[in-house]
């Protein structure tokens, strides 16, 4: 009999056999002439040895983009990107903070709507994704591609306008949250009407950046763009389908809500981090990637797997049970993908272990690689039906979140800023002690806020469970979690500060020139 | 790396001008391994969801029979798990308690009368041949659909009565509308004289079981006061509860005098309960417990926790000694019909308010039933017998209005 379940069996076989077709015709160079040129620059004997990698720092890949004048075109529409990033971030994180609070000082600033724990969590939520991860990442892809494509940006001047329409529609979709209009999604708060504009800012930041890889002056694309290529294609997909205003209703309603929200992680700020710490571990520390045929299956298994995996959100809801069952299977399918930017990145970074004594950046970025890894383990778990009985509706679930979009994207893409800004200015950091300061900072406060909310969230599940103990007591359980967590935030905020602090420093003009130090910071 | 090799491969400032790429490694044999392996895992998941699929499919073709009256088993099956209980397989009642079906009068006036006593239930002396018993036959409206009525009904007159009619599930429906705001039917001289059938000599039927109530506890019921919200806020219209709230009606009076004074007294827990308990007055508590004690109420319960109805009818019926839990209507009654104060009705009691409260005795947090019964036997069983337990009582028929009285009189009387 043909059945639901045969059907899927069967289509899932046949995409992962095209799947491990597709790999190994590329990485065979059955298909891609492009190989060529990658082939040429290694003599015979050398290839695929990491040791002889080193050796033959070959001059193909030495490429000035100070003379050829690529960073000094990119440069304004990234500094004016990451400004605006890094004031929502700390705006942000304030409501993330005061959300925070308010779970274990539930009267504290309940006099006025706007400041209830309803809206300033959802101001916090759209403020980092939209009003930081996403401008940062846009800023990093605007720096980091024209140097890949070895030919400046194409259309500098619109990423301007984009930002200044993207900024002014976060700011109206802040306040339109905090009066109370918004369109009741999570993750899609922000209104249909606003989302136009969020829309044709977008469109103003893609068009440079296919302009700039149509005029690309290389025919083989590094590994970071095609990241980089495939979440600017996908994420105005995501958004568009999932703001079409009156077409969704009920529990498709909630499909579509599931599938955007976790695809924002996946097909958006996945590939903005993994696309940036592919990108930058190697530059900094100066030796290449360990294997292109990993890197092509963990870019094409994501691809593959990703889109399938947000419906695990509704395990137990009324969707049909093959629908839930497809994306527990996806879900874990994820290792594949994961293990192979982990060999990629991590064997890279490991070898090399006194670049993150030289290097500040360096070291916010390999913890956001490694970060990257625990969170995609931990998230291939927990959509496992048995850990997701536990987990689900408790604050083990926004510890995970914190983990991917947190410890993995934004700390990413604090080492991008830092490794960006002096090149972009041609100026030092005057106080490299600070960016230590702001690296320890948040990672200590990563580290309570994360094991507070993953105990607590463990623990309040169990006691959700047990019939026997009333539903009160696996909420009085988690307050000293939930304490543990503010603090953990108001460190992280602390450090946000600092960040700003630190990209303020920089960015303005200096009154004395001082004398260059040797790459300071790096 | 080995450190020997460092010292003189470290670039140390490593050249601005260099531009990242990938070596030509192969993928690492663990990699592919756990590629193909998950590959598999995945694709045997996903096939594995035919059973699901499977399962839907068969809950949907049993919803369908029931819905078009083509229900696959027959009245015997019936019987045996729901009137057996009391009537006996054999259908020869209990002496001086349960009246026979075999040679009685009433199944052989055909299944028209037997289904419509199922629907109506019978609250009253009755006599059956030369026996008096005091009827509290309960209302199986709520329990049954027409066509397992059709079915029991023209299964106990063919067995006993000499009648092979077989009734159709659309007389049911027909009768069923017609009888639906009568009640029970008021002892065996209700039954002749509501339905004109011969059924020999009938004792009379004294009135008494629903008392006139005063306008104060009126009030107190369907407006509340001051502070305090109406009973029937929480517990419905007419006594039936909801999910976690409890159905009152057919309570005994005792019984809920007991519980009001608990939540009072701060024995038993319960934030609302607190609150609009603590104005009321000793005779308040009594008036309401013999209002709510007198309602009659077809059942509105429904097993739907998705606990196991077989596992549930075996605790209620049997218990289970491995873990030294006696069976529920050892102490409540047969079909947990209740028994003196201290064992109230089970039957018809809303699932969720039952397994809440096994649990809250579990937990620690009710500890108000004597001698520590109900801590010992709710912590003995498990969550899923909690909520099998509880999906079957509520699947039993409510006890028919004044019983649960007369009950608790007959036990405390012995």
């Amino acid at each position: 009999m043909v059945t639901m379940g045969l059907l899927l069996a069967l289509s899932f076989v046949v995409s992962l056999l095209a799947l491990g077709f597709l790999i190994w015709a590329i990485s065979n160079k059955q298909v891609a002439p492009d190989q060529h040129d990658a082939r040429v620059i290694f003599d015979p004997g050398d290839e695929g040895h990491v040791e002889s990698g080193e050796t033959a720092t070959s001059r193909p890949y030495n490429f000035d983009t100070v003379r050829s004048g690529i960073d000094a075109i990119s440069a304004r529409p990234v500094a004016v990107l990451l400004i605006a990033a890094t004031v929502w971030l700390v705006v942000g994180s304030g409501f993330g903070l005061v959300s925070s609070l308010k779970l274990h000082l539930p009267d504290w600033l309940s006099d006025h709507a706007p400041l209830t724990f309803g809206r300033v969590r959802t101001l916090h939520l759209n403020l980092v994704i939209y009003g930081w991860l996403s401008q940062v990442g846009i800023a990093a892809m605007i720096w980091i591609l024209p140097r890949i494509f070895h030919t400046p940006l194409r259309a500098p001047r619109m990423p301007l306008i984009g930002a200044a329409l993207w900024n002014l529609a976060v700011l109206l979709g802040a306040l339109a949250i905090a009066n109370g209009w918004t369109d009741g999604e999570e993750w899609l708060e922000i209104p249909w009407q606003l989302d136009l504009m969020l829309a044709l800012a977008g469109f103003f930041f893609m068009v440079p950046l296919v302009k700039t890889t149509l005029a690309r002056q290389v025919h083989h694309i590094y590994v970071t763009g095609w990241y980089f290529l495939a979440g600017i294609l996908w994420f105005p997909c995501l958004f568009v389908i999932a703001n079409l205003p009156y077409v969704h209703s009920g529990v498709e309603e909630a499909t579509v809500n599931w599938w955007f929200a976790h695809n924002v992680l996946g097909l958006w700020l996945t590939p903005l981090g993994v696309g940036t710490a592919y990108y930058f571990i190697p530059k900094i520390i100066g030796k290449p990637i360990f294997s292109y045929s990993v890197s092509l299956l963990g870019f094409w298994g994501l691809a593959l797997f990703y889109s399938q995996v947000g419906i695990h959100h509704l395990i137990g809801g009324p969707v049909p049970t093959w629908v839930a069952t497809l994306s527990v299977v996806h879900s874990v399918m994820m290792f594949i993908p994961v293990i192979a930017v982990a060999i990629n990145q991590h064997i890279t970074v490991g070898r090399n272990l006194w670049a993150l004594k030289e290097s500040l950046p360096l070291r916010f970025i390999a913890f956001g690689a490694l970060m990257y890894t625990m969170a995609s383990f931990q998230g291939s778990i927990e959509a496992l039906r048995s850990v997701n009985s536990v987990t689900h509706f408790t604050h083990y679930t926004v510890g995970h979140a914190h983990l991917g979009a947190y410890a993995f994207v934004t700390i990413t893409m604090f080492g991008a800023a830092y490794h960006m800004l002096p090149r972009m200015t041609g100026r030092a950091f005057r106080w490299p002690a600070l960016i230590n300061a702001h690296f320890w900072l948040i990672v200590v406060g990563f580290a309570i806020y994360f094991f507070g909310l993953s105990i607590g969230g463990w623990l309040q599940g169990l006691a959700m469970l047990d019939g026997t103990r009333p539903f009160s007591e696996s909420v009085i359980l988690t307050k000293p979690y939930l304490e543990a967590r503010s603090v953990g935030g108001a460190l992280m905020t602390l450090g946000h500060i600092l960040f700003a602090f630190n990209v303020a420093s920089i960015l303005l003009p200096q009154r004395a020139p001082e004398t260059v130090r040797t790459v300071p910071a790096e | 790396m080995t450190a020997d090799r460092r010292p003189e491969q470290d670039p140390r400032h490593p050249d601005e001008h260099f531009e990242p790429y990938e070596l030509d490694a192969s993928i690492p044999w663990p990699l592919l391994g756990i590629s193909i392996a998950l590959g598999v895992w995945g694709a045997a998941t996903l096939f594995d969801t035919r059973r699901h699929e499977e399962r839907a499919q068969v809950e949907r073709v049993e919803d369908t029979q029931l819905a078009t009256g083509q229900a696959v088993e027959p009245g015997h099956a019936l019987f045996e798990a729901s009137c057996a209980t009391c009537h006996q397989p054999d259908g020869l009642g209990i002496r001086g308690a349960v009246p026979p079906l075999a040679g009685s009068p009433f199944v052989r006036n055909g299944p028209e009368l037997v289904a419509n006593i199922m629907l109506r239930g019978i609250d009253g002396p009755i006599r059956v041949n030369d026996s008096l018993y005091d009827g509290h036959m309960p209302s199986f409206a709520s329990v049954f659909t027409d066509v397992e009525v059709a079915e029991l009904a023209s299964y106990v007159t063919s067995r006993w009565g000499e009648s092979n009619r077989a009734l159709e599930a659309a007389e049911v429906a027909e009768l069923r509308g017609r009888v639906a705001d009568l009640g029970s039917f008021r002892g065996g001289a209700g039954v002749a004289e509501d339905t004109g059938f011969a059924l020999d000599e009938q004792p009379t039927f004294a009135s008494g079981t629903s008392q006139p109530v005063s306008p104060e506890i009126s009030a107190l019921i369907f407006e509340g006061r001051g502070g305090q919200w109406s009973c029937a806020s929480c517990h419905g219209d007419l006594g039936q509860g909801r999910e976690n709230t409890p159905r009152l009606a057919g309570l005994p009076t005792d019984y809920i005098v007991k519980q009001l004074g608990d939540f009072a007294a701060g024995r038993r827990i319960n934030e609302s309960m607190a609150v609009v308990v603590a104005e009321l007055s000793n005779e308040e508590k009594r008036a309401l417990g013999v209002y709510y004690a007198g309602l009659r109420v077809p059942s509105n319960a429904r097993p739907d926790l998705g606990g196991d109805l077989e596992r549930g009818e075996q605790l209620a019926r049997e218990g289970d000694w491995s873990l030294t839990v006696p069976s529920c209507f050892s102490c409540h009654g047969p079909s947990g019909f209740g028994v003196a104060t201290e064992f109230p009705p089970l039957a018809a009691q809303h699932a969720p308010y039952t397994a809440s409260q096994l649990a809250a005795w579990a937990g620690g947090q009710r500890t108000n039933s004597s001698l520590d019964l109900m801590e010992h036997i709710s912590s003995a069983l498990s969550a899923a017998d909690r909520r099998a337990v509880a999906d079957y009582l509520a699947s039993l028929p409510p006890v028919p209005a004044g019983s649960g009285d007369m009950l608790a009189e007959q036990g405390e009387g012995q």
